[in-house]
């Protein structure tokens, strides 16, 4: 029984070679839809990386009318933290306040030497956790915070998270999309080269049914043929997205607002789960459609 | 499942087969034959008498309307399909419109029926390569067997179904486009079968085949056996029923 895999190969070859101008266009559709998907959702997971960046930089920053004996501050903190957990919190005094200026001023310092320490008001900044990343948790933190005994006003530079929010929303919403123009194209494709080949192949299906082929023989080299088409076209889509990666990494990158962003590469196992999952799709697209077209 | 069948029981046995095709042919009625193992066969009767409808209800190309049809003691109906796959890949046909690939070379029509068994190569070609010899189709052998004549299509749909020396070999008019000389090569080819254990069935009108030959013929007349001939060279099986009339 040695000899089964050599004959389900050699009639994968035979497959191949008869049909060969529906395969490439299958691998062709198949390929192009998984590097537009891979496309948006690499891009998708950089700017998520990038926002974690920025998120460890965002703090609320709770304004207030009078310093915070300190005394007062476990209660504070205490009404803070019954609110949400947060990373720290940090209180900021007048005085503190102004020598930050004063430092991020360098040498103009000077200017402030007739305005006094007085003229900033102290703060507490609140360094939310992690994982509150969601744009409307942070306004209502944000808003819990303006109940907050003598706070004035909270920052936190909405308008950039805001925008940041709207644009992965955007992302995740391109991901999906072209997730499932993948998931179509591939059955599509698949299910079409397959009923080519079955209607190509017809009078010799019907011969081999009549020597008495056993089913495994005739579906097992359709099924070789959708796992081939899986693993090339996921190799070549990867490939492709490899490339206008390092195109992009050595063109964009270097000083300015990109090193920022600093972008990555699909990790190996996200990189080998896309090549199973469209494995998964070609073979189990062939599957569906061998048994909707043989009928054996 | 046949091979290894007791030699003393019949091989075929059909009880009582009517086929009637839609929507009122009549192509078989009530008819009731054995065929021991070992045999070699010839079923004969003018065009239209059913010849063709009876092989293919032996190797499960159609189904009977009524009746039973046992092959190795096994009820046809009721095989399912990888036993009735099984059962063709021990069954050669030979088929009246040959059911070769035209596009496909000679030796891959034939290697066909070899492959289905996972037989090696090396054990392919060589048994290819002695029928082609025998069948004078040596020259034709990496040829597109649509571009063959007749004759030598069916010589080719022949060498298919002998390829594995299967336990039974069902022939359709398996001379009805060749010439004396040839019938006379195809008719010691299945000899030589029948002499290796192959039980054979021979469907055909050429009485120059099955004339002067020790060989059992059956008769159809219109769906029915008119007259079946007796034995002398062939031992009736134990139970004798091969002679059942209609
Ligand atoms: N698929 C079919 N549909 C309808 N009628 C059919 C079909 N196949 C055969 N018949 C009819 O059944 C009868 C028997 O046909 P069959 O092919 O078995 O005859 P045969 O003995 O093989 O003839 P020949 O010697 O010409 O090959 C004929 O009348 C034929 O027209
Ligand atoms: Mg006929």
């Amino acid at each position: 029984m040695g000899h089964e895999t050599y004959f389900y190969f050699k009639q994968t070859g035979r497959n191949l070679q008869q049909s060969w101008g529906t395969q490439l266009m299958t691998l062709f559709t198949v390929s192009m839809s998984i590097l537009i998907f891979t496309f948006f959702f690499l891009v998708y997971t950089n700017i998520i990386k990038a926002g974690d960046r920025f998120g460890d930089e965002l703090r609320l920053i709770v304004y207030l009318d009078d310093e915070v004996v300190p005394e007062m501050r476990p209660q504070i903190k205490k009404k803070i933290t019954d609110y949400s957990p947060v990373e720290k919190i940090v209180f900021v005094s007048r005085d503190e306040a102004f020598h930050r200026l004063n430092v991020q001023l360098g040498q103009e310092g000077d200017v402030l030497n007739d305005l006094g320490a007085g003229f900033l008001p102290p703060s507490i900044e609140v360094f939310p956790k992690k994982d509150l990343k969601n744009l409307t948790l942070i306004k209502q933190f944000s808003d819990y915070l303006t109940t907050l005994p003598g706070a004035q006003k909270v920052q936190f530079g909405q308008g950039w998270v805001e925008r940041f929010g709207y644009f992965t929303e955007l992302l995740r919403v391109i991901v999906f999309l072209s997730g499932g123009l993948l998931v179509m194209a591939t059955a599509f494709m698949v299910s079409y080269s397959i009923r080519l080949t079955v209607i190509e192949k017809e009078a010799e299906l019907e011969v081999l049914r009549l020597v008495g082929a056993r089913s495994s023989y005739i579906q097992t080299p359709l099924l070789i043929e959708g796992f081939l088409q899986g693993l090339l076209s996921s190799g070549i889509g990867l490939g492709m997205l490899y490339l206008i990666f390092l195109w992009t990494k050595t063109h964009l990158s270097g000083p300015g607002f990109l090193h920022l962003l600093d972008i990555t590469f699909f990790p190996p196992v996200t990189t080998g789960i896309i090549m199973g999952m469209s494995i998964l799709l070609c073979t189990g697209g062939s599957l569906v459609s061998i048994r909707k077209y043989l009928r054996i | 499942m046949l091979e290894t069948y007791p030699a003393d029981r019949p091989l075929v046995e059909i009880v009582k087969v009517t086929k009637v095709y839609s929507p009122d042919i009549v192509a078989l009625q009530n008819i009731s034959l054995s065929v021991a193992k070992g045999e070699l066969l010839f079923l004969t009767g003018r065009s239209g008498a059913g010849k063709t409808t009876l092989l293919k209800l032996i190797c499960c190309v159609e189904k009977p309307n009524k009746g039973v049809i046992e092959i190795a003691g096994k009820d046809l109906n009721k095989l399912s399909s990888p036993n009735i796959q099984a059962l063709r890949r021990e069954t050669g046909v030979a088929y009246q419109d040959f059911k070769i690939l035209p596009r496909q070379t000679v030796y891959r029509n034939i290697a066909i029926a070899m492959e289905v068994n996972y037989t090696a190569a090396k054990v392919i070609k060589k048994r290819i390569d002695e029928l082609l010899d025998v069948l004078k189709l040596t020259h034709k052998r990496n040829i597109p067997a649509g571009k063959l004549s007749r004759g030598e299509q069916q010589r080719v749909a022949i060498a298919r179904a002998a390829a594995t020396k299967p336990p039974l070999i069902l022939a359709d008019e398996p001379t009805g486009n060749l010439d004396p000389a040839m019938s006379l090569q195809v008719m010691g080819l299945f000899e030589k079968l029948n002499e290796g254990g192959s039980t054979i069935i021979i469907a055909t009108h050429d009485e120059t085949l099955y004339k002067n030959n020790r060989y059992r013929k059956v008769d159809l007349h219109y769906g029915q056996f008119a007259t079946q001939s007796t034995l002398p060279g062939f031992l009736p099986p134990a139970n004798g029923n091969q002679q059942k009339l209609i």
